[in-house]
């Protein structure tokens, strides 16, 4: 039987357990609470980056830029870049990126979209720790892959090389010839990272044919039209064709009304050239008008019948243009 | 009062003051945060604001070019007249770029016209920023430039 004295001592004991598992749980509590702050205030941080190079290359055409992150991985969908369960939607964002970005470094370029005017900047978002693999001979090949920026791991081939694994988290074939045979090197690679695009075309339009391994071959994932390099280049860098379509018809949009604006000055220009007696000039604006209305209606959907429109009307308008500053008629754009 | 009565005492008035001094430093921290948390919202929005008047300065639909070449800090007058009712037809398109705010152009030579490209405010709003910067205003029609200063008003929640 326990006397008067054992009971205090034990329940002297038991006291300063509870006290002490308290103390435990509680700091438990306040560094797990810390530790899923912080994470979150990291994915917060890359994301507000992102924010940054997205308005930063907005602004700025033809640049490249090689930028340091906290070690994370990005998600990029149509629309929307997440990290972790830190999102944040755009409405008409041109941003074509890989659907996953890995790694503690950034390589982002832009480029305008000019048809011929420009319209908006492309935008252009990778890992230099994703594997670009080029095949061809053709100069179109030879172009893409000058343009495409010295940070990345990108491999230029003028025929079918033999593909080792490298161990990259994924891979992008970028061929224009005909599909190659899959690389038995790359079978044990999960199949959304080893994607392939063929190009059929030139510098100015064409179509892209969207490949993805299915175990030890590739499975073809649709076709989509292109209007130049830069369109070609997003494709390069969009690994599904869902994310290139998206931000085709969001170029195609901002085009629509860049379009409309170039269209209202053109018959303001040609107005004023009237009032002027100046014939010529008169004549190009009326004739730039013409390809303008084609490039309007054009515009509002992003589809290959439409892309040859654009594609016919912008050389045009560029010879109108030309003509306009042979005369010393204010330029069309 | 016994020995084990005092000893239990003295441990609870032990543990008391440690929870109370736990307490004080949770609530200094948490004020501490606080600080930090609304000077990083206070940089966000002038960074967000610095943003938004590079997107103005660049937005195609009013830059200056000369065969596709870009003139900066240059706006082409006749391309305003036309973006200014496009892109009030178009304004939810626009406020994906230009969030809550106002962005209009004084010309202040040769003469005094004014422009308002866009608009959309806020009543209640946290902060604002104006950003006034000065201008080139080409008019393609004579070929001769004014200026002006565009102001960019941005607000935030």
């Amino acid at each position: 039987m326990i006397n008067k004295k054992g009971f205090e001592i034990q329940f002297n004991w038991i006291f300063v357990l509870v006290a002490g598992a308290a103390i435990i749980l509680f700091f438990t509590v306040v560094v797990i609470k810390q530790k899923s702050v912080s994470e979150t205030s990291t994915k917060a941080t890359v994301l507000k980056s992102m924010e940054a190079i997205i308005t930063g290359a907005g602004v700025s055409t033809d640049t490249t830029n090689v930028i340091d992150i906290p070690d994370s991985d990005i998600e990029v969908n149509c629309g929307r870049v997440s990290i972790g369960g830190v999102s944040k939607s755009y409405q008409s964002l041109l941003l074509f990126a890989p659907s996953l970005i890995k790694g503690n470094k950034l390589v982002t370029q832009t480029l305008a979209f000019s048809v011929p005017y420009r319209a908006a900047n492309l935008l252009y978002i990778t890992s230099p720790q994703l594997r670009y693999i080029i095949i061809g001979d053709s100069e179109l090949a030879k172009e893409i892959n000058r343009s495409m920026p010295s940070e990345l791991k990108k491999e230029f081939h003028k025929s079918v090389p033999e593909i080792k694994n490298l161990n990259n988290y994924k891979i992008r074939f970028v061929l224009f010839g005909n599909i190659i045979d899959f690389p038995k090197a790359l079978e044990k690679m999960p199949d959304s990272d080893v994607t392939a695009i063929k190009i059929d075309g030139n510098s100015e339009k064409g179509t892209i044919e969207f490949w993805q391994k299915e175990g030890n071959s590739w499975l073809p994932k649709g076709t989509s039209p292109y209007i130049g390099k830069q369109s070609l280049i997003g494709a390069v860098y969009a690994d599904t064709i869902d994310v290139y379509e998206c931000n085709m018809r969001n170029a195609f949009s901002r085009l629509n009304l860049v379009t409309k604006i170039y269209d209202e000055r053109t018959k303001k220009l040609m107005e004023g050239a009237v009032l002027a007696n100046q014939f010529e000039c008169s004549q190009f604006y009326s004739n730039a008008l013409n390809q303008l209305n084609s490039i309007f209606a054009a515009s509002s959907n992003f589809n290959k019948e439409n892309i040859d429109v654009i594609s016919d009307s912008a050389r045009l308008l560029s010879g109108e243009n030309r003509n306009a500053q042979i005369y010393s008629c204010t330029l069309i754009y | 009062m016994k020995r084990a009565q005092i000893q239990i005492g003295e441990t609870i008035a032990v543990l008391f003051v440690f929870f109370i001094l736990i307490v004080i430093g949770f609530i200094f921290y948490v004020k501490v945060i606080k600080s930090n948390i609304e000077l990083e919202t206070e940089e966000l929005s002038q960074l967000r604001s610095v943003g938004i008047s590079q997107k103005i300065m660049f937005l195609p639909e009013v830059q200056c070019s000369e065969d596709n070449i870009v003139i900066d800090n240059c706006i082409d007058i006749l391309k305003l007249n036309s973006a200014q009712s496009i892109m009030k037809e178009n304004e939810i398109y626009y406020y994906d770029l230009l969030e809550f705010s106002d962005v209009s152009i004084s010309e202040i030579y040769p003469d005094g016209a004014k422009w308002n490209l866009y608009s959309r405010k806020i009543e209640n709003f946290r902060s604002k920023f104006v950003t006034n910067v000065p201008i080139s205003l080409y008019d393609p029609a004579t070929r001769k430039h004014g200026f002006g200063i565009l102001t960019i008003e941005t607000l935030f929640k």
